[in-house]
């Protein structure tokens, strides 16, 4: 996706091979109609249908009142928009919580993968198995994780908490509000981190190793070279990591829906839970939800072009 | 030397301690679905006083285990060749075509690939609804073409470029059509990057949680996860039975992992580079 630009520029082609020459234009042009037809029609099908239109509907209907269940609507231009910034508490609220989710996220993650990796990669003989067992929690589905998490927080701690020295686990992890966040991004980090750590790998292992050697025998610390020789090496796939994680943060939603629902009252909701709070339960505001949803999909296009157009800079050939 | 063994054991205890973190929930799900409500509350590290598989069958009926098994297999098997069919005819084609009009259909595909699934579900569950295509496990996995061939596209169209145009020519000058060339000689080529393409949308179909949520009304069609998140709701104190339901569903997942676990990290890192 980063690169798209890259791809589709630059490729040279000769035009026409010699077998179609002869061929009169007008039946030619009917040809290549017919043939682009054949093979992108599938994929255009499905693709107008099902998301290109529903997107197309979306920034239609965040402009009018539409509560689905009346015919009509009215064409209410950006005071959806207006309404939802301005007068909607839960709504900033959630905004609010799903960055500091993104923040938390997009740091302890990116810096625990890499981390793992980079010790991973100094293993010599136990580095499958942990490679295994890391990311193991990821073949799991979100909705598993948040109810595996949620025996945990709510009768495996507070069982431990008994335990003298262990007493600072006796918390309300998912029904206060202050700690459930926490209680959120563990099972959320749970996850995640063995993905991002996968991509690490195969970008620590694209490294050439004569550079660290060198390094090395310039009389580099292990540090040193960590910082000043691996990192610079593999900042594109920093810039994936982070790409992929701030993206996925900022849409999270079955994660909370099932480990706290959002609650206490609105207190865990995230911006993904809002949108479907307002569009399907009980409210059914969806020229109002789509404002919202409009809203998300701004928050996500400009975050990602600015940490893009950050990271592109910094990265390096080798 | 004594500095570096030192490093080496900090290094291998963190990792061990990452590894426990990693798997003491899975560790006490295991143990826990063995055990009667009593026996959890008692001592919920303890291992089961006996192998109870009661808690299974129940929650094998709980969650309709066979049927929902084989809708989620219906809806994933049904998105993911359409994904695979439809994203590697398109990304062929719209790599081996030049001009502005094949440019064009690729940046419409590919502008999308940033927009959240919230964006876009309130019109697609009305579009759904209008088609009839809600409610059904097929229907279902119609959507995931459309909502997945984007990506597809992107990896092929990538993928065609490093293909040398010369075996087409052949393959055209031997008389093959177009469509021919494409099932005869390309598709198998693109074997790699379809693996890797197949690996990611099978992971996401299978786990998928809010499209299923929005598409299946009827409590026949659910997917395990539908099914596991109905059964939470309606008994979220019954952990034995609860937690029985979770490993059971997790373990094709686990075993899947095992045994492709070289293909499901390489299409990972591979689908993250490209994408």
């Amino acid at each position: 996706m980063l690169s798209a630009k890259k791809q589709t520029a630059g490729v040279k082609r000769k035009w026409y091979l010699p077998i179609t020459i002869h061929r009169r234009p007008a039946e030619k042009k009917y040809k290549s109609f017919l043939s682009m037809l054949l093979f992108l029609g599938p994929a255009l099908l499905f693709y107008s249908v099902f998301l290109l239109i529903p997107a197309i509907g979306g920034g239609y209907y965040s402009m009018t009142d539409w509560n689905g269940l009346a015919r009509t609507h009215d064409f209410v231009g950006i005071n959806n928009y207006i309404q939802a910034l301005r007068d909607d508490p839960d709504f900033i609220h959630s905004i609010g919580f799903t960055l500091k989710y993104a923040v938390v996220i997009l740091v302890v993650q990116n810096i625990a993968a890499l981390g793992l990796a980079v010790m991973i990669e100094e293993r010599a003989k136990s580095k499958t198995f942990f490679r295994t067992v890391f990311f193991m929690p990821n073949m799991l589905s979100l909705i598993i994780t948040a109810f595996m998490w949620s025996f945990i927080f709510t009768t495996v701690l507070p069982q431990l908490s008994e335990w003298a020295f262990l007493t600072f686990l006796d918390q309300s992890w998912t029904s206060d509000p202050k700690i459930s966040f926490y209680s959120i991004a563990i099972a959320s980090l749970w996850r995640g981190i063995g993905y991002m750590m996968i991509i690490y790998i195969a970008a620590l292992q694209g490294v050439p190793k004569h550079l660290k050697e060198a390094a090395i025998i310039d009389g580099a610390s292990p540090f040193q070279t960590l910082l000043y020789v691996t990192l610079p090496m593999i900042m594109h796939a920093v810039t994936i990591c982070l790409f992929m994680t701030l993206n996925d943060a900022f849409r999270v939603f079955d994660l909370v829906y099932a480990l706290t629902g959002g609650g206490p009252g609105r207190s865990t909701q995230v911006i993904a839970l809002n949108i479907y709070e307002e569009a399907f339960s009980g409210n059914y505001r969806y020229g109002y939800a789509s404002a919202k949803a409009m809203i998300l999909f701004i928050i996500v296009l400009v975050i990602t072009m600015i940490q893009v157009s950050i990271m592109k800079k910094r990265e390096v050939e080798s | 030397m004594k500095k570096k063994t030192l490093l080496s054991f900090a290094n291998f205890t963190l990792l061990l301690l990452f590894a426990v973190f990693a798997l003491f929930p899975i560790y006490m799900a295991v143990i826990n679905s063995f055990k009667t409500q009593k026996e959890i509350f008692n001592n919920v590290l303890a291992l089961p006083s006996s192998l109870r598989f009661d808690n299974y069958l129940e929650a094998m009926s709980q969650i309709n285990f066979f049927n929902s098994m084989w809708n989620t297999v219906v809806v994933t098997f049904v998105g993911m060749t359409g994904i695979i069919v439809c994203g590697a005819l398109a990304g062929y084609k719209l790599a081996r075509t030049k001009g502005k009009i094949s440019t064009l259909f690729f940046l419409l595909f590919i502008a999308s690939m940033l927009m959240p699934f919230h964006s876009i579900m309130i019109t697609l569950t009305q579009i759904a609804k209008g088609l009839s295509v809600q409610g059904s496990t097929v229907g279902l996995g119609l959507i995931y073409i459309g909502l997945g061939v984007n990506m597809a596209i992107f990896l092929c169209h990538g993928f065609v470029k490093t293909i040398p145009k010369e075996l087409e020519e052949s393959a055209k000058i031997d008389g093959c059509s177009e469509l021919q060339t494409f099932v005869k000689i390309i598709f198998p080529l693109l074997r790699p990057i379809l693996i890797t393409i197949a690996i990611l949308n099978l992971l996401w179909l299978w786990n998928d949680f809010l499209l299923p949520l929005l598409m299946l009304t009827n409590v026949n069609d659910y997917t395990l996860i539908l099914s596991i998140n109905m059964f939470f709701g309606e008994y979220n104190n019954d952990w034995p039975s609860i937690l029985a339901s979770l490993v059971i569903t997790a373990v094709p997942v686990i075993v899947f992992y095992m045994v492709f676990q070289k293909f499901i990290m390489k299409g990972i890192a591979e689908g993250a580079v490209k994408g």
